[in-house]
């Protein structure tokens, strides 16, 4: 298995297409904290994002046979993952913003948008400006909002952004610079 | 980065979305070079991308999970892979192996099946029909000559009617529409 870790994620998507399900493991190890965190930016709370990801890892093995290699596996894998978390959003209602009253120590607390240096006043503003923001991205519509979180969040190019959400870069480059616009708008007194 | 609270200028509007793309490293070459140029001109989308990196990757930071964490998350997501592998395998044991032979065997057989019941069927509506006609009384069966019969019969009753038409004919008026032919016809 130790030489498994150097196999590229097609050869073990391959392997798994052979039967050979135990390598899964390696693309589980590989893509475990991606997928964590995407389903994070999602939900913003760590137990969902958690059940989330896990969920998507069983669908994408379940699915491993249908995988064609028209795509990259981690744009295919990040579908599953963005399509889960949307569906969660949708049914719940509304995302649970667990980091709104934690402190920018706080393990899974979004670091404050301004830096405030412990004084008190600044914090006030600094949680004003960060709830702003989280506000404004919740209320964002699902494509712009996904198109903002793997660009900002998971640093994914805008063309493999097109594939995951499946539409052309020119779309998304529209979809990024309208949620960067509303940011922007809903921070606009701070900073 | 200064404690103040400043404002978040507003870049040039045909510029905006392309100082976006710029920010994230996605703009190609010429169009990187042509933000640089009109950048250096331009105070306001020099600050604008300014905030942009000010206020962006703040909100980029991930929740620092400790390695116990990965340790669990891993061995729970590997649990959960094999009791669904464990779940499909009871079936796949049952249809799995359908789908080589059995499948266009099982086909074959329902449709010999099929096509048995249908012969039978078919046997059974034609015997039917043979026995509720040997069931019907003879007086209610007509015979074919009979049939015959009653159908002259009818032929000389339209004969006889004919004939009594024939002798009360009307006088014929001619019309202007029927002068052609009905003229003609009475001649």
């Amino acid at each position: 298995m130790e030489s498994a870790q150097e196999l590229g994620d097609e050869e073990l998507v391959a392997l798994c297409q052979q039967g050979q399900g135990h390598y899964f493991e390696v693309l589980v190890r590989r893509y475990m904290e991606k997928a964590f965190h995407i389903a994070y930016d999602f939900t913003r709370n760590k137990e969902t994002a958690k059940d989330l990801s896990q969920d998507a890892f069983l669908r994408a093995y379940a699915n491993i046979k249908r995988f064609d290699g028209r795509s990259t596996f981690y744009t295919w894998f990040y579908r599953i993952v963005v399509n889960l978390c949307l569906d969660h959003v949708r049914r719940s209602g509304k995302v649970l913003w667990e980091s709104l009253d934690k402190t920018a120590d706080e393990p899974g607390g979004r670091r404050q948008l301004v830096d405030t240096q412990y004084q008190p006043d600044q914090q006030a503003i600094a949680g004003e400006a960060t709830r702003r923001a989280n506000a404004t991205l919740e209320s964002m519509p699902n494509k712009q909002r996904t198109a903002f979180l793997l660009r900002n969040q998971e640093g994914l190019p805008i063309a493999d952004i097109a594939k995951v959400m499946k539409t052309t870069e020119g779309t998304v480059r529209v979809y990024l610079h309208r949620a960067v616009a509303a940011l922007r708008q809903s921070l606009v007194e701070f900073v | 980065m200064e404690n103040r609270i400043a404002p978040l200028e507003g870049a040039c509007k045909n510029y905006e979305e392309d100082l976006v793309l710029y920010y994230y490293g996605e703009s190609g070459t010429e169009e990187r070079s042509a933000m640089e140029r009109h950048m250096a001109q331009c105070m306001p989308c020099r600050k604008f991308v300014d905030d942009l990196g000010r206020v962006l990757p703040q909100m980029s930071s991930k929740p620092e999970m400790p390695q116990a964490f990965w340790h669990s998350y891993f061995r729970e997501t590997i649990e959960k892979l094999d009791e669904q592998e464990a779940r499909q395998s009871w079936w796949r044991r049952w249809f799995v192996p359908m789908n080589g032979w059995l499948v266009p065997a099982f086909g074959t057989v329902a449709v010999a099946v099929l096509a048995i019941v249908l012969v039978i069927e078919k046997r059974d509506v034609v015997s039917n029909i043979d026995t509720a006609s040997a069931n019907i009384p003879a007086e209610v069966l007509v015979d074919s000559n009979q049939l015959e019969f009653f159908k002259s019969l009818e032929i000389l009753e339209s004969l006889s009617t004919l004939e009594q038409q024939e002798g009360v004919k009307p006088e014929r008026k001619t019309s202007f529409n029927d002068s052609g032919r009905g003229a003609k016809a009475v001649a």
